[in-house]
């Protein structure tokens, strides 16, 4: 199977190729080599690649794969398909996105209103940190997804621009 | 004197477990209460008794004293233990209570009136001459707040008058800001405390954090059980502190303990508190706030000390004396605390939430770890994003390090990004390790804890790991639709 894995904002094209038991993994355009992945008697795994082994701890939910190997913890994501033609497109900058859940503070800015670039939109407030959300560039305000009090989760839009044309 | 024999824990998490745990070494009845969202917690298991509470969201109903004191009356709770944040510092909960015939486990009414209003608080130092920075404050300067504050000079600090923890706290460093810092300070001051009162204080560069912790009981008798340091901060919060504080000569320690023993005195403060200090590199030290409760980072002091703070509050509570007077406290060795937190250190600490898919925490020897968590627990917004906290004794500072280092490696939390790793580089840092601390210290050192590179073999072994414990990639029915499989050939 082919897929495209994102590592500390980096995208990597695997392939794994099954050959009877075992599995080679090409990494983008490399050779592929002969890859195990083994449960230690601790539970613990342990990675072999060609001649490279060290012993990771992982963890899989959904798209994310979560990994602690080498003294640090990564979080790898398997980017779908979907996303991976979008990646190509510029733009998707119409939307400023919750960095984080929580809640809106205050409104900076009114539908239809012209900003630039970095200006302070919104106001929100997650535990006891207070950010402000900031225009990704110039543009009209289309509008406002949430009123101040009013909760989001991670990832929710908050704001959309007028596409850059208008 | 009346002996306490049922406490309602009124908390979550980790310091209501923590609690209990004490309340069950002294073979004192507990009940808590709880949120639904907490009714798989580890604090919520092992509670003997329970009482589920509502409210609008999770944390309205731990503020809820309507409804904790009708809890305390159906389960015949005589005590409540507040612990930290929630109702702790809350003097119209202390009244009731004591309304109620319930004992409150912490200072009077008077006590958190006085200390948990910052302005009444300076006064009060200002009245006893006790060392205070130069501040204004927004009460008594009126509508030249904004002139007198600026007066003082830059860096200044605005801070809520109601306030602790660090919210909505603004640096001004260039007097043109000035207006708009006091108009956000007050703002998140009237969303956090109801209060949109603030005050301006000098803000001093590189100055420590010591704060002192203090018993007392209703007799008279005041004891210290030395400093800790809380000068490893990150957005006005602590993430690392350790007690005794580093390269501190023992005189001066010895004031500002002191100075914490006259404070307590004075305003007539009974049970636990901490009387928190600023440090400036001069050796000038300026009172700062005093906690009326149980601290997070209470640990340290249990550490070195061996005494059990949450027993010594049951106990001044129920009205026993002290047991020790000041030359009995004895401290040994070096103890240091790791808050881990639920926060992504590369995106400026910014909490995170998510599922723990793996959670475990290395306990025993010389390691506690203080904790409400368990694995496959959902980490979400509705609460502070602590995780656990991480604290490790030793004969020295380095032995207590080096097992700060030990336990943190042994550490495990997958599934959400951590500050682990993060403290891990910070205590390995070499101006850490000298003890050349400031609350400034993350911010000066900022780039040396950023994540270590990846070589390319560490990469690949990293890609590979992933690759392979993923069903997207091993899945063989997936498999049957490469081309590479009906042609014999595994290059494409």
């Amino acid at each position: 199977m082919h897929h495209r894995l994102k590592l500390l904002d980096k995208y990597y094209d695997i392939t794994v190729h099954h050959r009877s038991a075992k599995h080679l993994v090409q990494i983008g355009d490399a050779e592929p080599r002969c890859a195990v992945l083994s449960v230690t008697d601790s539970g613990d795994h342990t990675i072999q690649l060609g001649e490279q082994r060290t012993r990771v701890c992982v963890k899989v939910k959904g798209e994310m794969v979560y990994i602690r190997a080498f003294g640090q913890t990564f979080d790898l994501r398997i980017v779908n398909p979907v996303e991976q033609a979008g990646l190509s497109v510029k733009g998707g900058s119409n939307k400023a996105r919750a960095p984080m859940p929580g809640v809106v503070v205050d409104i900076h800015v009114a539908e239809g209103e012209h900003i630039v670039k970095g200006q302070s939109m919104m106001a929100i407030e997650s535990m006891k940190i207070l950010t402000t959300i900031q225009a990704p560039r110039q543009g009209k305000v289309a509008k406002i997804h949430f009123a101040p009090g009013q909760s989001f989760e991670k990832g929710a839009i908050l704001v959309t621009l007028c596409p850059e044309d208008e | 004197m009346r002996k306490i024999k049922k406490v309602m824990i009124a908390n979550r998490g980790e310091i209501a477990c923590r609690i209990l745990r004490t309340l069950d070494r002294m073979g004192i009845a507990s009940v808590m209460v709880y949120h639904a969202v907490d009714a798989d917690s580890p604090a919520v298991r092992a509670a003997s008794e329970t009482v589920e509470i509502d409210g609008s969201t999770p944390v309205a109903a731990y503020l809820d004293m309507g409804r904790i004191i009708a809890a305390c009356q159906e389960t015949d709770a005589d005590a409540v233990h507040p612990g930290f944040g929630f109702l702790a510092e809350n003097a119209v909960f202390a009244t009731r209570l004591a309304h109620e015939g319930i004992k409150f486990i912490g200072p009077s009414p008077e006590n958190i009136e006085l200390m948990g209003n910052k302005i009444k608080a300076r006064s009060f130092c200002i009245d006893n001459g006790f060392p205070l920075a130069p501040s204004v404050t927004e009460a008594g300067a009126g509508e030249q707040f904004a002139v007198q504050a600026g007066k003082i000079g830059v860096p200044l600090l605005i801070k809520a008058a109601a306030g602790g923890g660090g919210k909505g706290m603004q640096i001004v460093r260039d007097l043109d800001n000035l207006e708009a810092a006091i108009q956000l300070a007050k703002a998140a001051a009237l969303r956090s405390f109801g209060d949109d009162v603030v005050y301006a204080e000098r803000y001093e560069e590189k100055p420590r954090h010591i704060e002192v912790q203090v018993l007392a009981d209703e007799f008279g008798n005041v004891v210290h059980l030395g400093e800790r340091e809380c000068s490893i901060q990150r957005r006005f919060q602590k993430i690392i502190e350790e007690s005794p504080a580093p390269r501190l000569e023992s005189d001066l320690r010895e004031r500002i303990c002191a100075t914490a023993v006259e404070i307590t005195r004075k305003a007539g403060y009974r049970n636990a508190g901490t009387v928190e200090f600023l440090l400036a590199p001069d050796g000038d030290f300026f009172f700062l706030e005093m906690n009326t409760r149980i601290q997070v980072e209470h640990p340290v002091t249990e550490m070195v000390t061996g005494i059990d703070l949450v027993e010594m509050q049951i106990r001044v509570a129920q009205g026993e004396y002290l047991p020790f007077n000041q030359d009995q406290v004895k401290t040994e060795g070096h103890a240091i605390e790791l808050r881990l937190y639920a926060e992504d250190p590369a995106n400026d600490f910014l909490p995170t939430t998510g599922p723990l898919l793996a959670y475990s925490l290395p306990v025993g020897g010389s390691v506690r770890v203080d904790d409400g968590f368990s694995e496959g627990m959902k980490v979400t917004s509705a609460f502070d994003p602590m995780l656990a906290k991480l604290i490790t004794h030793g004969a020295t500072r380095n032995e207590a390090i080096e097992r700060a280092r030990k336990a943190i490696a042994d550490t495990l939390v997958l599934g959400i990004t951590t500050n682990v790793d993060y403290l891990a580089r910070i205590i390995a840092h070499p101006a850490f390790a000298a003890g050349q601390i400031h609350t400034g210290f993350i911010p000066q050192y900022g780039n040396d804890f950023d994540s270590p590179l990846l070589t390319k073999d560490q990469r690949d072994l990293l890609l590979a790991a992933a690759a392979l414990s993923s069903r997207e990639f091993t899945n063989p029915e997936f498999e049957a639709i490469e081309p590479y499989t009906s042609i014999g050939n595994w290059r494409n």
